[in-house]
């Protein structure tokens, strides 16, 4: 398993980035900037229809929720109405989640190559050895050079600088897609993904190698570039962290608010809404086909 | 069961968002964790007694004799010392030192000069060079002796690149090469600095010494040669790729393996290029040359007997591993370990097996020969004496246990 994980996926990315090295000069650094960039840019159609399909699945969530306190005692029937709303808005609720399955492996070989490529030690740059594809590209690079900037990247940033722009991007990124809530259970959830992993992460960056600090850094700005274009502007970066329950009048129309930023989102009746919701859905949906066919020439 | 939680996600969807999060966390924190080391240190014999560097950083003095009776360690002469790690309280630095940030471990040669052993150490990011009474250790007392003649350079708690290669010593001055891109000449009596040379690139080879010129590569694709009286550099040359080999010199030339899979002679007045032999792999571990053939293992899993004139290959042989070991040479039998923990015995003159024993483990210390013994270190911490004639272990050493 281990062997065909190297073959397949781990040793054409880990030579390509030192390849790369190679071609730009000896800078680790840059290399690890620029495969970054070039592997978000092959998953680039992937990225866009998890954005598109997380935020037609957000639009939803007016209906769901409406389904949830009709279906509370009924769990299979919610489900069947939930599969039904899903069909008939056109999302398929797996579409989020495929992109994302697909583009792990590539981030852990992406991980495991910046790791390895550098052979900070006398063992690591033995097991180096048996990576590497006969390319002289490849051979005149090692052992690879670790300055890039102020950095030592096998080594953790001193300073505080890596760690406030992990953690700083990450957070501008976790921000821009999550909704604001109204329920304190939720909001707490809320803050717990856009507050902790960015913290974690800037934690990690402490302590791991800067040159994989570099690439979180580099990975979240992309997100963020990503993120702003595809769903045209700062998403909930903008938007109040919660409204205010005093604008609440009504049961519903305070769940509309709560997962859609309030400017788009005036109190209307429940039928309406639901009608709104699916609109609005089928409306992101085609404009995300329009986008993608603009965008690949397809 | 299964229903249970099945009925728990339902009702906490935040439970669900949870686990993609977890999950990516875990495989950062297993996928990434820091680099590790453990050091593969060869043998130094003198007077009976090997010297070594247990892997994680202990210096062992192992009496041959008291091994090949399976006497109980340790016997008389022999001893074990733990070089503490810098900044840990203890032997190197005094009790005044902050606690131990890191481990220390030994990837070089110990050194006998006179009475006292010298070890280099490696730290991560730090190094020193410890050299301690080899006759009376002064591990009891916590601090180097200098009464005993003990020292550590740089002193105190100061310290200087990490150390992987070996040190060399000619008339009581050592010279090493560091980390920190410099080749130091240190006092072996006093444990001072001499000289020092920047080569401008990190140094993770041994420096060798011949007619008062000290050779040393470096990883910026430079091999120079330096003057042994003041460190003034007398000439360098740059390959196309980085040395990955210390150097081994024989008569005029100069032979060292690259990173671009090349073994290189060099002449040894002019630094200029006189063959290149190409291999599958890196030429890692240090050539051994013999009257007229420089004997090379290589990471491709083979060793290659190459005309040291001609640079033409005479023959090669496969093992089932990559070598990293230097190979050893007596009697016309030619010694190589794989890095998995075969040794074979191979005939020097036309590079057929005459026999193989199988360790199964992993085997990167140089190699020591003595007679018809050689001596392996390897990954499982233990030192193995081989008799190359009949292919049986003599003994067997293993101090993973040992406090």
């Amino acid at each position: 398993m281990t062997a065909i994980w190297n073959t397949i996926i781990l040793e054409p990315v880990l030579n390509s980035l030192i390849a790369l090295t190679n071609v730009l000069g000896g800078s680790f650094g840059l290399s690890i900037i620029v495969l970054t960039v070039v592997v978000r840019l092959i998953l680039f159609p992937l990225t866009v229809r998890q954005t598109q399909s997380t935020k037609a699945m957000q639009t939803l969530q007016p209906k769901i929720q409406e389904l949830q306190k009709k279906y509370a005692k009924n769990q299979q029937k919610l489900q069947q109405e939930m599969m039904k709303l899903y069909k008939e808005a056109g999302i398929n609720p797996l579409g989020c989640l495929w992109p994302m399955l697909i583009q792990l492996p590539i981030w852990i070989a992406l991980y495991q190559s910046i790791m390895q490529a550098l052979g900070a030690t006398p063992e690591s740059l033995l097991n180096l050895s048996q990576h590497l594809y006969s390319w002289a590209a490849v051979g005149h690079a090692i052992p690879l050079n670790e300055q890039f900037l102020w950095l030592h990247l096998s080594k953790p940033d001193p300073n505080l600088i890596l760690a406030i722009l992990v953690g700083g991007t990450m957070w501008v990124q976790q921000k821009m897609v999550t909704p604001p809530a109204t329920d304190p259970r939720q909001r707490s959830m809320t803050n717990l993904t856009t507050t902790m992993m960015p913290l974690m992460f800037g934690l990690f960056t402490l302590s791991f190698p800067s040159g994989l600090a570099l690439y979180w850094v580099v990975s979240n700005v992309i997100g963020i570039v990503i993120q702003y274009f595809v769903s045209g502007g700062w998403g909930y970066l903008r938007a109040p962290s919660a409204p205010k329950p005093a604008a609440a009048p009504a049961q519903a129309p305070a769940q509309t608010q709560k997962v859609i930023p309030p400017q788009k989102a005036p109190p209307v009746q429940p039928s309406k809404m639901l009608q709104q919701a699916t609109e609005e859905s089928k409306t992101i949906k085609k404009a995300s086909e329009e986008k993608k066919r603009g965008l690949f020439g397809r | 069961m299964v229903n249970m939680v099945i009925g728990l996600f339902k009702k906490n969807r935040k439970l669900l968002k949870l686990i993609p999060c977890l999950l990516i966390l875990s495989l950062l924190v297993i996928g990434c964790a820091g680099p590790t080391f453990q050091g593969w240190s060869g043998f130094t014999e003198h007077d009976g007694i090997l010297y070594f560097g247990g892997i994680n950083g202990r210096l062992f003095a192992v009496d041959i004799a008291a091994r090949s009776q399976n006497a109980t360690f340790p016997s008389q002469n022999e001893w074990v010392f733990t070089i503490p790690s810098p900044g840990a309280p203890g032997t190197i630095c005094g009790p005044a030192c902050a606690p131990a940030s890191s481990q220390t471990s030994i990837y070089a040669t110990p050194l006998v000069i006179g009475d006292i052993i010298c070890v280099s150490t490696y730290s991560g990011n730090t190094g020193k060079l410890v050299a301690i009474n080899r006759l009376a250790p002064g591990y009891s007392e916590g601090v180097p002796q200098r009464s005993k003649g003990e020292w550590t350079y740089p002193s105190g708690v100061n310290s200087i690149g990490a150390i992987v290669g070996s040190p060399v010593a000619v008339d009581n001055t050592l010279f090493v090469g560091s980390s920190d891109n410099k080749l130091y000449a240190i006092d072996a009596v006093y444990g001072e600095k001499k000289w020092e040379f920047n080569t401008g690139g990190k140094i993770w080879t041994s420096p060798v010494f011949d007619g008062g010129v000290v050779y040393i590569s470096n990883y910026e694709k430079k091999l120079f040669a330096v003057s042994s009286t003041d460190g003034s550099q007398i000439w360098s040359t740059e390959l196309p790729a980085s040395i990955a080999s210390s150097p081994a010199v024989s008569a005029d030339t100069i032979f060292v393996g690259t990173f671009d899979n090349h073994l290189y002679a060099i002449d040894r007045t002019t630094g200029k290029e006189r063959w290149n032999f190409k291999g599958d792999n890196w030429f890692w571990s240090t050539p051994l040359v013999k009257d007229d053939t420089v004997y090379a293992g290589c990471l491709d899993d083979k060793v290659y007997a190459i005309n040291s004139s001609t640079g033409k290959e005479e023959w090669q042989f496969a093992t089932n591993g990559p070598i990293v070991s230097t190979p050893v040479l007596t009697n016309n039998l030619l010694t190589v370990a794989s890095e998995i923990g075969d040794i074979y015995i191979i005939d020097a003159g036309n590079g057929n097996l005459v026999r193989s024993v199988h360790l199964g483990y992993p085997a990167m210390a140089p190699l020591l020969a003595d007679g018809d013994v050689v001596y392996v270190h390897t990954g499982n911490f233990c030192v193995y004496s081989i008799n190359i004639q009949t292919g049986e272990k003599a003994w067997e050493f293993c101090y993973s246990n040992i406090e």
